[in-house]
């Protein structure tokens, strides 16, 4: 027995100034969810100070629980998610580290549990700024990861989140990456969907057969020994598969009902037909990337741009086909991994590892930039693209990977 | 509010209901007292009923893939989880019940951990869950006194002296653990006021144990038990004696078993007993010579044991429950 | 090449210490003529559990590349010498960790030897034991089976006889002399060291041919693979039971059909219906929810899921209504109510005896009390 409110805010269509941590709380309005817990850090918080109030003017139904802990806050999504419920929390920096072990075995579980990741450089030292450390730390466990760039963005993926998560055949975590301060705090027009739109486009959640319910009696997650855990990580890889169709199938939906998104869910493309140097990156690393390259456009050079929004899946094939055009990719980490191959950062690693297998491989080079939430300026971007113009010219790459906008003295 | 579920305390052992919710399949110790617990407390809850259960012994020793003993519907929870769980499991259920995604009917929500879990790494979650009066919930500590699944290291609720792998006896110190018995059920009772009911219980006691369970889900809001489960391996006994070490905890007077219901609190059967003088205690030494893991004790330690027993009958405000004095003026 | 491979099939808790002396005095012993070796018990064993059964490994090689092609798996896949520290395990045994029961003889290698310390006579041993395709010694080490418990150790020198008894019947591992020194210098008495010489001088082997002994084919299980797994770590749960073997009246609880659990046990109670007064008490402190109620309202202990903990009989107000006998006694897992209302007389007569038989030994699980096993050892070296 299932149904979806109609949400009395949301009876039309209308357009706010908002930040993507309060879009996203209209999105756990619009998407009627049961259970949200809360747990104070910056900057992610914020999602939550909106839901509360939403739920204090009468807005919004759901179970709003004040947790004592980062770990409690996904565990108790992770069991109300068991037993039926839609669920949302969130955390930021060492907030979503302090919830790890509830954070992996919701995954484990497939449960799928919604989780907004404010990014925040982890302590110490404290710092509230924007690193991707955070919400990557997941890339093994069986979430799907995405990075949003807009506050519209963040509400339209919010929804599309728990579409997915909740398909049958994925029953998997999603977290909504949003960069802390650039998006958890800062304002942008956002359109604003009906309930009945959203309705149309997300079905209730049904467990189904795997639901916790003394109607369907069963055990959950019994201890295993080596008999049995490789069948079970197994069954959550053939389920990540799964999920790039149901991503594919879901996107057009969502394209269809809302009128608005990109040709593709996975990648943004910009200005890369024919782009000798293309940059890759993330998030709201987007905005002045852009910018840096319609001026190189401008002046005639041919740069592109390709954010990455899902980091899991990985777009694998989409960015063996855009990446393949160019010469050299210029790729962007708000993260880093000490002692990785190269010393780059993650998307780096991640990227060179999916153009290993083609045969015309671009020169690839790495720029760690934007750590702590320092800004990434137009002319850092342009430092960058100096430095792999170079290489193209000469051949030789001196140094794979390069921080940007650090002072050196 | 979710309604509770019309469950009458039982008069007489010969009314515990037949039904049975955890039956055979696990895995665990002969004579496991724990593995009795879990069975008593899903009799006196009926079928209707979701168990959620933290890393231990419970967890290990009962569900191992593909096997359950659990005719109920239950779930794993983390270690530390076992407040969170309660909490998750019942506001699920209350927010989709509210909500007509769920047909109304109310459900027994039980989440158990063991001393570990609760005592130790649980007790944040648990103090966050008995907070929450909305949701209908009871958490039952099983206390076996020690880590048992890993292999019986020293947990806060291991009694002092005790040989555990973390605590053994050896050349230079006999007595490696010197932290004396967690009060776990009084400090969570005292310090969440709302709370409607806090009780200790000990599954020798079968029909109180029961009725304890239904009192926990029946009287609204999150409620909280801790039982003391003999551990024949961990406690090095043969296992036909859980039983009756179970009395014989009580009897000395190391146990006490009683509840709280709304802030007013009752000791129970032998506890009670003792607290009147109708019955005299046992000497510690009685309880503490049948186990191994007090073998390398002298005859100080067991002084060291009694005095802390007479003490805290003697001179605590509420003996045997609250280690609080009255002041001089 | 020459590797011999041991294993100590034991007890979980319950004679794990036993188990471990026997496998390191093995690995000590081989080290006195030169060889390597190494000592381990199954992971999957691990946490143990009190009476379910598990398994130490000793691996004795002549060199350290030899050693290393056994110890590229968990479990040998053969043994040259199975040792069973309780004869009620020659019925097979299901681990904690794994599914199935296995025959006790399952690794012992053809001609391989099996040691069990029992006081049954082979033939009766050999009734238990599952049949194998290929030959293989039974050696018996006439001794009461030997339990104690996580902390405090019995010492009954079972580890020193049973070690004697390996010298003879596994000549090529090492000499007695090898190992009585290896016992020596582990810091173990004269009088110890003597009763592995005694239990040398002693031993005897029994061949046991194929094709003899139990015919009954052990329960296997079939694992599953991910795609014919269920989803989300989820199992079905168990059944809720029923009417007394399916009937309108009593109660019987559905059991697990893929552990039964009842391989842990060493002794089992027999119940004397007549003189139950349906206290409830057996029914309602057992943790392993093994009573059926009957439609008369007794209560009849289901033997598929009972694992001898004796709790049922501790509790038991009535004098010798519910009493633990030894599990070798029996050779199936039939209702004990069932046969007593078929025939009252001749099950009170079995069931007497049975009773009269158990109060003759002294068999028992582990601590009683503090100075308890010095009494033990004292008492069974009088009788």
């Amino acid at each position: 027995m299932t149904t979806t409110a109609t949400n009395e805010l949301f009876q039309t269509e209308k357009e706010e100034l908002i930040s993507g941590s309060e879009a996203i709380a209209l999105a756990c309005a619009l998407a009627d969810v049961d259970v949200i817990t809360a747990y104070p850090i910056r900057p992610y918080d914020t999602v939550m100070q909106y839901v509360s109030k939403l739920k204090a003017d009468g807005s919004f139904d759901c179970d709003f629980i004040v947790a004592e802990s980062e770990h409690s806050q996904f565990e108790i999504v992770k069991h109300a998610s068991s037993v039926g419920a839609r669920t949302f929390t969130g955390s930021s920096g060492v907030g979503w580290f302090y919830a790890f072990e509830a954070i992996t075995v919701t995954a484990g579980l497939r449960l799928p549990v919604v989780a907004m990741v404010g990014n925040r450089a982890l302590d110490d030292p404290g710092a509230f700024g924007v690193e991707h450390n955070d919400a990557l730390a997941v890339r093994d466990l069986g979430w799907m990861l995405y990075w949003v760039a807009t506050a519209q963005e963040a509400l339209d993926i919010a929804l599309l989140a728990w579409r997915v998560a909740e398909d049958p055949t994925v029953f998997l975590p999603f977290a909504v990456s949003c960069d802390g301060s650039f998006l958890t705090h800062s304002q942008a027009i956002v359109n604003v969907p009906t309930s009945e739109q959203v309705n149309k486009f997300l079905p209730p959640y049904d467990r189904g057969k795997l639901q916790l319910h003394p109607d369907n009696p069963i055990t959950i997650a019994p201890q295993v020994n080596e008999d049995w855990l490789m069948e079970m990580r197994r069954q959550s890889d053939e389920a990540m598969h799964r999920s790039v169709g149901v991503i594919k199938k879901a996107y057009e939906e969502f394209k269809e009902i809302f009128g608005r998104g990109d040709p593709s869910p996975f990648v943004e493309e910009y200005m890369t037909e024919d782009a000798d140097i293309i940059i890759v990156g993330m998030g709201t690393l987007a905005l002045p990337v852009r910018v840096a390259v319609r001026r190189f456009q401008e002046a005639g050079r041919k740069i592109g741009f390709v954010r990455v929004k899902f980091f899991r899946p990985f777009p694998t094939e989409e960015l063996q086909e855009i990446l393949t055009k160019c010469k050299a990719v210029c790729v962007v980490d708000r993260d880093y991994s000490y002692g990785a191959p190269s010393y780059g950062g993650v998307l780096f690693t991640e990227l060179r590892s999916a153009l290993y297998p083609m045969e015309k491989r671009p020169l690839m080079l790495n720029f760690i930039a934007g750590l702590g939430g320092r800004e990434v300026h137009v002319n850092d971007v342009n430092d960058m693209v100096d430095i792999v113009q170079k290489a193209i010219e000469t051949g030789i790459i001196e140094q794979e990977a390069t921080w940007i906008g650090v002072r050196d003295n | 509010m979710t309604t509770v579920q019309d469950l009458p305390q039982i008069k007489g052992v010969k009314n515990i209901p037949i039904s049975e919710g955890y039956t055979s399949g696990h895995r665990t110790c002969q004579g496991c007292e724990s593995a009795l617990v879990m069975r008593l407390m899903i009799k006196a809850a009926g079928q209707r009923t979701i168990v959620v259960g933290s890393t231990g012994c419970m967890y290990v020793a009962n569900t191992t893939y593909y096997s359950t003993p659990w005719v109920v519907p239950w779930m794993h929870t983390q270690l530390g989880s076992s407040g969170s769980a309660a909490t998750g499991t019942a506001a699920g259920l209350a927010s989709m019940m509210r909500k007509g995604k769920m047909h109304k009917e109310p459900i027994n929500v039980i989440a158990f951990c063991g001393d570990g879990g609760g005592a130790d790494m649980g007790l944040a979650a648990i103090s966050a869950a008995l907070q929450h009066d909305e949701y209908n919930l009871l958490i039952l500590m099983y206390d076996n006194e020690s880590y048992a699944n890993t292999d019986i290291q020293a947990s806060g609720s291991t009694p002092y002296g005790a040989n555990t792998t973390f605590s053994p006896p050896g050349k230079e110190t006999r007595i490696m653990n010197k932290r004396w018995k967690k009060n776990t059920a009084p400090m969570l009772a005292v310090g969440h006021p709302d709370v409607k009911f806090v009780a200790t219980a000990n599954g020798s006691y079968g029909l109180d144990f029961n009725n304890k369970i239904r009192r926990a889900l029946t009287i609204g809001g999150p409620t909280f038990i801790h039982s003391i489960d003999p551990c024949p391996k961990g406690w090095d006994y043969d296992p036909k004696f859980s039983h009756e070490l179970g009395m014989l905890i009580v009897e000395t007077g190391l146990w006490v078993q009683y509840e709280i219901i709304e802030g007013e609190l009752t000791l129970n059967g032998p506890s009670r007993a003792i607290a009147r003088g109708i019955r005299k205690r046992k000497p510690v030494e009685e309880y503490l010579m049948r186990q191994g893991r007090f073998a390398h004790f002298t005859k100080e330690d067991i002084k060291i044991f009694q005095d802390r027993v007479d003490e805290s009958w003697e001179k605590w405000w509420l003996p045997g429950v609250i280690p609080v004095t009255m002041g001089q003026d | 090449m020459s590797t011999v491979a041991v294993e100590v099939v034991y007890r979980g808790i319950f004679q794990r210490t036993l188990a471990r002396n026997i496998v390191r005095s093995i690995v000590f012993a081989a080290r006195k003529e030169g060889k390597i070796g190494t000592a381990f018990g199954r992971y999957g064993d691990s946490p143990e559990r009190n009476g379910i059964p598990a398994k130490q490994f000793a691996v004795v090689a002549d060199d350290a590349e030899e050693l290393e092609e056994v110890l590229a798996r968990y479990e040998p896949t053969e043994v040259d010498v199975t040792i069973n520290v309780d004869d009620t395990m020659c019925k097979g045994i299901e681990s904690w960790a794994w599914y199935g029961l296995q025959p006790i003889n399952q690794l012992t290698k053809p001609n391989g030897t099996l040691i069990v310390t029992s006081r049954q006579d082979a033939d009766s041993l050999v009734e238990d034991i599952h049949q194998k395709d290929t030959p293989f010694d039974l050696s018996i080490i006439k001794s009461t089976v030997s339990f104690s418990g996580l902390w405090v150790y019995k010492d009954d020198h079972t580890d020193a006889r049973i070690l004697g008894t390996l010298c003879n019947v596994c000549p090529q591992l090492f000499s007695i002399d090898s190992m009585l020194q290896a016992l020596d210098e582990q810091g173990n008495g004269e009088t110890k060291l003597a009763s592995a010489q005694k239990a040398y001088d002693v031993a005897t082997i029994r061949t046991v041919e194929p094709g003899e002994g139990n015919s009954e084919v052990p329960y296997k299980f079939e694992l599953l693979g991910w795609q014919t797994m269920e989803e989300g770590l989820v199992i079905r749960a168990q059944g809720k039971g029923g009417g007394f073997r399916g009937g309108d009246e009593g109660f019987q609880p559905d059991r697990n059909e893929v552990f039964k659990k009842y391989s842990t046990r060493s002794m089992r109670p027999v119940i004397n219906f007549e003189t139950c007064i349906k206290c409830t008490l057996c029914w309602l402190q057992c943790p392993d929810t093994c009573f059926d109620i009957t439609p008369d309202g007794l209560y009849d202990a289901n033997m598929e899921s009972c694992c001898g903990c004796g709790v049922c009989e501790a509790v038991c107000p009535v004098p010798d209504c519910v009493t633990m006998v030894s599990e070798a006694d029996f050779n199936d897992n039939s209702s004990q109510w069932e046969a007593w209302q078929e025939d009252k007389p001749s099950y009170q007569q079995w069931m007497t005896a049975l009773v009269d038989k158990q109060k003759a030994e002294t068999r028992t699980h582990g601590f009683h009390h503090v100075g308890g096993y010095t009494e033990e050892i004292a008492a069974s070296e009088d009788a």
